[in-house]
């Protein structure tokens, strides 16, 4: 017990300093003002659309600007604490210390994935901040409530800002598994974006050789799509932005979804790291 | 029991798929007993690094066995006995110092009063007090290397392992890490020191340990190894220059030689070293 308790709070030392570590990056203030400018253009693009409810539209673009960007910080963060300790040389002085490395991995996925929740919180905030202002200026101070933001209501984008920072550690968990094997930040990082371009085309390729492919081909693409997360199981924004809310059950499926998925990565991770020799 | 013991360690490098493995380490054994300061000597590449992460459980053997306190390095409840100082560290320079040594021992395991107290005891040990209140990015070279010996210290370890530990320092600053070593062995601690400083290593250490490609080529006290170097050598002090020929006269009369020379040159250790790694003797290496 007492065992678990030590290594309960080296993990939380490591991922502490983590998310002190990453939140001063440069790039995390350049892309969140990037988020936030897609977010607020994203309000006045509202007010040229043609039919498109203008609330539709602002939910589009901000969530469209937290799923982009929070993957880009995800990716980037992920590499850059893991080989930030290695370059430093400061990883030799922590696994010096009575630190498994499985510690020192879990402990930095859990400071980029606290780095992700601000950015994914921020985000959200906001959003409902901006729909919100939207409405009490459009002269109806109770429209919020009255039209609950125009048919999308609050605890829909929350659960969807929700959703969107599972997608985003699940992402974080997948660079920080290429790292432990990767020679050079530069290189995890480009497979992390290919990690990520490989989950979010992932079901249309399965559905192409479902339709299309041989038996065996059928098999071996369904085989290969089990290995990677499928990222089309998070695009929830356009149905929340058109009035459509989160049922309890899809948050705990997709929460348990990632939990796995992210679980599986990490053992990976936590097996290459204990073979490289730093 | 050993703080260290090496048996018959060898550690192999594969550079590529198809290239022939490099042998970073030979067949080292030799063991730290409790209370020493032994120094680590070796050219760059002679392996001094592998041997000092083998010991810390980041590098696993090829094959021979390593052991701390008779545990394998790579089990972590045997690191708790063991502070380690990085060559050159770079650490965490968005922390203050008071706050890299309270994160070092947590991740040592101290919680809660006994965290405050042994970081706070490690900060003045390495006189730091004063300064830990800054932030680490904005320190010199050598207050990094003073608060890197602190989170070493903080566990009030059994054996202190030190890379390189006066590397870029000033004297001045080398001669305060000194200090801090010479602290740590009356407090009767095992320091394995790695250096290039063989002044300082003649100085502070019990023992020394010289390798060469992976190989352990001498292994000894200050005195053994530097004796065939300082045997039947007399030094003159203050001799006028123009009692040189009638020293040397009479010197050559009693069938012995004479060389002379100014203040400043090798060290006994010094030429000890250069004959164990070039493989020669006094005869081949010894004063000019």
């Amino acid at each position: 017990m007492n065992a678990l308790r030590l290594s309960a709070s080296r993990v939380a030392g490591i991922a502490a300093n983590t998310f002190r570590e990453t939140v001063r990056q440069r790039f995390v203030p350049v892309l969140s003002s990037a988020a936030a400018a897609l977010v607020v253009v994203g309000s006045w693009l509202g007010d040229c659309s043609l039919g498109a409810p203008p609330t539709k539209l602002l939910l589009d673009a901000g969530f469209g600007a937290l799923t982009f960007f929070g993957a880009v910080v995800a990716i980037v963060a992920a590499a850059e604490s893991f080989y930030g300790e290695i370059e430093r040389r400061s990883v030799l002085a922590v696994l010096a210390k009575p630190v498994r490395r499985g510690e020192f991995l879990l402990g930095k996925l859990l400071g980029v994935s606290g780095l992700l929740l601000a950015f994914c919180a921020v985000g959200t905030g906001l959003l409902i901040g901006l729909v919100g202002w939207r409405h009490t200026a459009s002269g109806n101070p109770l429209a919020v409530e009255a039209s609950a933001l125009q048919r999308a209501s609050i605890a829909a984008v929350v659960s969807c800002g929700f959703v969107q920072w599972l997608r985003c550690s699940l992402l974080s968990a997948m660079t920080l598994l290429v790292s432990t094997y990767a020679r050079s930040s530069l290189l995890a990082m480009a497979a992390g974006f290919a990690g990520l371009a490989i989950c979010s085309v992932r079901c249309l390729a399965c559905d192409a050789f479902q339709t299309a492919g041989s038996g065996w081909a059928r098999g071996l693409v369904q085989f290969l799509g089990c290995l990677v997360p499928d990222f089309d199981l998070y695009d929830v924004a356009d149905g929340v932005a058109g009035g459509g809310s989160l049922s309890a059950g899809y948050l705990a499926g997709i929460a348990l979804y990632s939990a796995c998925y992210g679980g599986v990565f990490v053992a990976l991770a936590v097996h290459a790291f204990r073979h490289r020799e730093l | 029991m050993n703080a260290v013991e090496f048996d018959r360690v060898t550690k192999s490098f594969r550079p590529g798929l198809l290239a022939a493995p490099f042998h970073a380490l030979q067949g080292i054994s030799f063991g730290i007993g409790e209370g020493e300061v032994v120094g680590l000597l070796g050219a760059n590449g002679s392996g001094k690094s592998t041997l000092l992460k083998i010991i810390l459980g980041l590098l696993a053997p090829t094959s021979g066995r390593c052991r701390i306190f008779d545990r394998p390095p790579g089990c972590a409840e045997a690191r708790i006995d063991v502070g380690y100082l990085p060559e050159s560290p770079e650490f965490y320079p968005f922390l203050t110092g008071n706050e890299l040594v309270r994160h070092f021992a947590r991740l040592a395991g101290l919680d809660g009063a006994s965290r405050e107290d042994r970081s706070r005891e490690a900060i003045a040990r390495v006189g730091m007090e004063t300064d830990a209140v800054r932030r680490v990015g904005a320190y010199s070279r050598g207050m990094k290397q003073r608060i890197g010996l602190a989170q070493a210290l903080v566990t009030n370890p059994r054996l202190v392992i030190l890379d390189e530990p006066t590397a870029n320092l000033d004297p001045e600053g080398a001669e305060d890490i000194a200090e801090i070593v010479r602290g740590i062995r009356r407090r009767g601690g095992t320091v394995l020191l790695s250096s290039h400083n063989l002044g300082q290593i003649e100085d502070l250490c019990t023992r020394v340990v010289v390798l060469n490609r992976g190989r352990l080529v001498a292994s000894g006290t200050v005195s053994e190894l530097t004796q065939p170097f300082c045997g039947d050598t007399c030094v003159v002090e203050s001799l006028p220059a123009e009692s040189l020929p009638a020293l040397r006269a009479w010197i050559e009369r009693h069938g012995a030689r004479l060389r002379a020379g100014r203040c400043g040159r090798k060290t006994a250790l010094e030429n000890a070293y250069l004959a164990a790694a070039r493989g020669g003797g006094p005869d081949e290496e010894g004063f000019p």
